[in-house]
C-alpha cells in the first residue's frame, strides 16, 4: 500500500472530480466555473497522477519492490547467507549499499539511461511474473558490466591498491576482464539452500 | 449559457478522469508491480482523455457562439 498521504490526495481528487460532476451545469455556464472545471477535470487531477506515477517509480526501486514477487524470496534470503565472499550478502550485511534498495544498486546501470533500461527490464520480468512464465534457472540478461562495480569501487583505495587488482587494473576499467572473474559468487543459493545464514534467526 | 449536450460532455470528461484516478487510488491500496504497472498505463491516459474531452467540449461551446 502507498503512503496514507498519497492515498488520502487520490480520494480528494475523486471528490472534487465528484463534486464537479453533480455542479457541471451550474458551473459550465460562467467563466469563473470553467476555469473551476478546467482545475478540477484537468490541471488537479494530471497532478495528482503525475505525482502518483513518479512515487510509484521510486518506490519500484525499493527492495521490498523486488523481493515481492515469489520467485525473488531465494535471492532476497541470500543476502543473508554466511558467506563473506558471496557479493550480496557481502554489501548487504555490511551495509555497502542502501539496505532500502539494495537489489537496485547493483542491477540498474549507471550510464545515462540505465533507470530507463531498469525499469524495461522490470517490465518483462512482470511479463514473465504473469504471463510467460519464470524460467526454472533465473538468469541476467546480459553480462554483468564492471561499469556497475565501478561506480562505487572506481577511486576506492582498497581497490586500486588491492594486490590483485593491480595487475589488471586497465582490464578491469576496460572491461575486458571482469569482475566477476574473480568474484565468482553473487548470490549463493547454495547456502540458502542449506539455510546457512547470518544472524538472520 | 450552457447547452444540455455541452453538459453531458463535461459530466463524460469528469467519469473519464474520475475513472483514471479511481484506477489509481485501486492500485495504491492494493500495491504491487502489476496494479502498478496497469495504474500507470491507464491512470493518466484517462485522466488526459477526461481533460481533452472537456477543453473540446467548452472549445466547441465557444465556437456555437461566435467567441472564438
Amino acid at each position: 500500500m502507498l503512503p496514507l498521504s498519497a492515498i488520502v490526495a487520490l480520494v480528494v481528487g475523486i471528490a472534487i472530480v465528484a463534486f464537479l460532476f453533480f455542479g457541471a451545469e451550474a458551473l459550465a455556464g460562467q467563466t469563473v466555473g470553467r476555469l473551476v472545471l478546467l482545475a478540477g477535470l484537468l490541471a488537479l487531477p494530471l497532478l495528482l497522477s503525475l505525482g502518483n506515477i513518479s512515487y510509484g517509480l521510486h518506490e519500484s526501486s525499493s527492495t521490498r519492490f523486488c523481493l515481492s514477487c515469489h520467485e525473488m524470496q531465494r535471492h532476497g534470503k541470500s543476502l543473508f547467507v554466511d558467506n563473506k565472499q558471496a557479493l550480496a550478502a557481502a554489501h548487504y550485511q555490511n551495509r555497502l549499499v542502501e539496505r532500502e534498495s539494495v537489489c537496485y544498486s547493483c542491477h540498474k546501470d549507471y550510464a545515462m539511461f540505465g533507470d530507463v533500461t531498469a525499469k524495461l527490464n522490470g517490465l518483462r520480468h512482470v511479463w514473465a511474473h504473469y504471463v510467460a512464465g519464470v524460467p526454472k534457472k533465473i538468469e541476467l540478461y546480459k553480462p554483468y558490466p564492471n561499469s556497475n562495480c565501478l561506480h562505487c569501487h572506481d577511486d576506492a583505495r582498497r581497490f586500486i591498491d588491492g594486490p590483485a587488482h593491480r595487475p589488471i587494473l586497465p582490464a578491469l576499467y576496460a572491461g575486458t576482464t571482469s569482475c566477476l572473474s574473480c568474484h565468482r559468487v553473487a548470490h549463493d543459493m547454495a547456502k540458502v539452500d542449506a539455510d546457512e545464514l547470518w544472524q538472520a534467526h | 449559457m450552457t447547452t444540455p449536450i455541452m453538459t453531458k460532455k463535461i459530466r463524460r470528461a469528469a467519469v473519464l478522469a474520475g475513472l483514471g484516478l479511481g484506477v489509481q487510488l485501486v492500485a495504491a491500496l492494493h500495491w504491487t508491480p502489476a496494479t502498478f504497472i496497469l495504474s500507470a498505463v491507464l491512470g493518466p491516459p484517462l485522466v488526459l482523455a477526461g481533460g481533452v474531452l472537456f477543453l473540446v467540449a467548452v472549445w466547441k461551446n465557444m465556437k456555437d457562439k461566435g467567441a472564438v
